[in-house]
């Protein structure tokens, strides 16, 4: 297409589409340039390819049914959605839970933060053509799927958290299997600083590169490791802390450029602080009950169904009717891996939600993506993309 | 908790709202949708509240709440403080079926615009002034708002096309202060291969 810029020149510009299935196009999603030469003049973005209504589905069940289709938000780390969403429910019961349960939650979401990152970083990594950075992240997110997998049986859309609990108690071995797991991710993150940290070719494609000022981050409503690498920081886990996440030694990571190195660099940064905080967790963590003892929110466990028929009623109710969440409505923020995940409840006092929506995190990072790329090379572009690690699961919703 | 209790005193005077009675865990008032603009503008900037990020526009649809008489709809503004962690307001709107429009803020904050043309897209709630009401995460030839309670969920529609998104990037070309002098022809197909898209059915 022809067009005059704004200091007079006639350029002869090329639009260009890029996905919905590409390979740098992560998950499902579509980016449409006006290209000069090789630099992006102007950029739209498309989403919604990997849209299924998860927020109708959520209205037709129970408020039990929507903790399984959470996973599929941010698939990358997917039982930090229960959570997320099992918390914002008990918020509204009021409930306190075991203290094994929330040190639990603590470890599983911290490991999760791990795989996202490590899974963003990597991905990252290959984007730009280092297949050796790749496998060393997947390396240890690897030995995090095999726990998944003994903890629920599932690899990756796996669902942990119950409204009121855990789906079970953790298997035998459990702790040394994530301490194997830290001392590995600890290993494998030397060696990816040693792929990257002095690499000319990595620092050429990263540093500079679709920086964002913290102003502008902060309007855009950027959250999570991309917010902090702009400078801010801005942690719900500190600033706002739920499962005694003050009591954990550990730091705020930020960065300063905001660019794609600083987002890269911050995430593995974080992963360091999580492995902390899982050592400090693992420490307290003591035997005990995982559920809160209300038959009316966690369903009694088969053991008491077969021996009591209350039980067995409880059960019976919480399948069919579902927890009786107090009427009212409710707005609950969680630092997930890739920033606040809210969910906005609404709730009619009967068994099934009125009202589910979702704030993905990746949504408003996505929306911004034109400002980070436009002026750069179309290269650049794909860098900039898997650094701000769009998941389409929660994206498109 | 007490930031909301200075705050509010203020915003009943300024703004004449009113405390949401159903928000019994954080803090949610309702505005009218004429003090919108200005209630979210001085909610952003005045030094008592510092609600500097937008972080989500949620739409909901009452038809058949329980005991619940009101206007069909309701959008909702969750506002966030950054220099001051921690501080967090709701803001509810209540929007009728016939009237179906709220004022734009996608001027105030930037990712309002995405936000909003997802409220539009599920519930069909006109944001107007918004530069670019479009369709967001439904197709683009989808046919009425799938949030909306009185849309089935079984219900199933033939779309047939990838949406076009040329005239999306001339429009933001020409925000930008570029001339789009001649379209691009070859990326544009005729009208009729537009239409029926590469699908058939």
């Amino acid at each position: 297409m022809k067009v005059i810029a704004p200091n007079g020149d006639k350029l002869n510009l090329m639009p260009l589409n890029i996905g919905p299935s590409h390979g740098a196009t992560h998950g499902c999603l579509r980016y449409f340039c006006a290209l000069d030469g090789e630099s992006i003049v102007a950029t739209v973005g498309e989403i919604g390819y990997l849209h299924r209504g998860f927020e109708k589905m959520a209205e037709r069940g129970t408020w039990q049914q929507v903790v399984p289709y959470t996973d599929r938000l941010n698939y990358c780390s997917a039982m930090m959605n229960n959570i997320a969403y099992c918390r914002a429910v008990e918020n509204m019961f009021q409930l306190e839970l075991p203290e094994r349960t929330k040190i639990l939650r603590v470890i599983i979401s911290e490991l999760s933060r791990m795989a996202d990152h490590c899974i963003c970083v990597a991905a990252a990594a290959q984007d730009l053509g280092s297949t050796t950075g790749f496998f060393y992240l997947f390396d240890s997110r690897e030995m995090m799927m095999v726990i998944w997998e003994k903890l629920t049986g599932a690899r990756l859309t796996n669902s942990y958290a119950r409204i009121g609990g855990l789906y079970r108690d953790v298997y035998e071995g459990f702790e040394e299997d994530v301490l194997a797991v830290c001392k590995q991710a600890e290993k494998n993150l030397s060696d990816v600083h040693a792929c990257f940290d002095r690499n000319r070719i990595f620092l050429d494609r990263t540093v500079g590169i679709g920086a964002m000022k913290p102003e502008r981050a902060i309007q855009w409503g950027w959250t999570g490791p991309c917010l902090r690498a702009t400078g801010v920081a801005s942690d719900l886990r500190k600033d706002e802390p739920y499962y005694d996440y003050e009591t954990y030694d550990w730091n705020v990571v930020t960065g300063t450029a905001g660019d794609v190195y600083d987002r890269l660099m911050v995430r593995l940064a974080e992963i360091e602080e999580s492995i902390k905080i899982v050592r400090q967790a693992l420490k307290r963590l003591t035997p005990g009950p995982i559920d809160i003892m209300d038959p009316r929110i966690r369903v009694p466990s088969h053991a008491l169904a077969y021996q009591d028929i209350e039980s067995l009623i409880g059960r019976f109710k919480s399948v069919y009717e579902g927890v009786r969440v107090p009427a009212g409505e409710y707005y609950y923020g969680f630092e997930a891996a890739n920033g606040e995940l809210g969910f906005t409840l609404v709730s009619d006092g009967s068994g099934k939600p009125w009202r589910v929506k979702v704030r993905p995190p990746c949504f408003t990072q996505f929306a911004a993506f034109h400002e980070l790329v436009e002026g750069s090379m179309l290269t650049d572009s794909v860098a900039t993309l898997s650094s701000i690690n769009i998941i389409a699961g929660e994206l498109d919703r | 908790m007490n930031f909301f209790e200075t705050l509010f005193p203020v915003l009943e005077t300024k703004f004449n709202v009113e405390k949401d009675a159903s928000a019994h865990w954080d803090h949610s008032v309702i505005a009218k949708a004429s003090v919108l603009r200005d209630l979210i503008t001085f909610l952003k900037n005045d030094e008592s509240s510092k609600m500097e990020m937008l972080l989500d526009i949620v739409g909901i649809d009452y038809l058949g709440f329980q005991d619940y008489e009101g206007p069909r709809f309701a959008v909702e503004y969750v506002l966030k403080s950054i220099s001051r962690p921690g501080n967090r307001v709701r803001v509810k709107v209540f929007v009728s079926e016939q009237d179906l429009e709220v004022p734009t803020i996608s001027d105030l904050y930037p990712i309002a615009n995405w936000q909003e043309r997802e409220v539009y897209d599920q519930y069909g709630i006109i944001f107007t002034g918004h530069p670019d009401l479009r369709r967001i995460l439904n197709h683009v030839e989808f046919e009425g708002h799938p949030l909306r309670k009185d849309y089935p969920a079984h219900r199933r529609q033939w779309l047939s096309t990838n949406d076009f998104l040329l005239p999306a990037l001339e429009k933001r070309l020409e925000s930008k202060g570029y001339k789009v002098v001649e379209r691009s022809k070859e990326v544009l197909p005729n009208e009729d291969e537009y239409l029926t898209g590469s699908i058939q059915e």
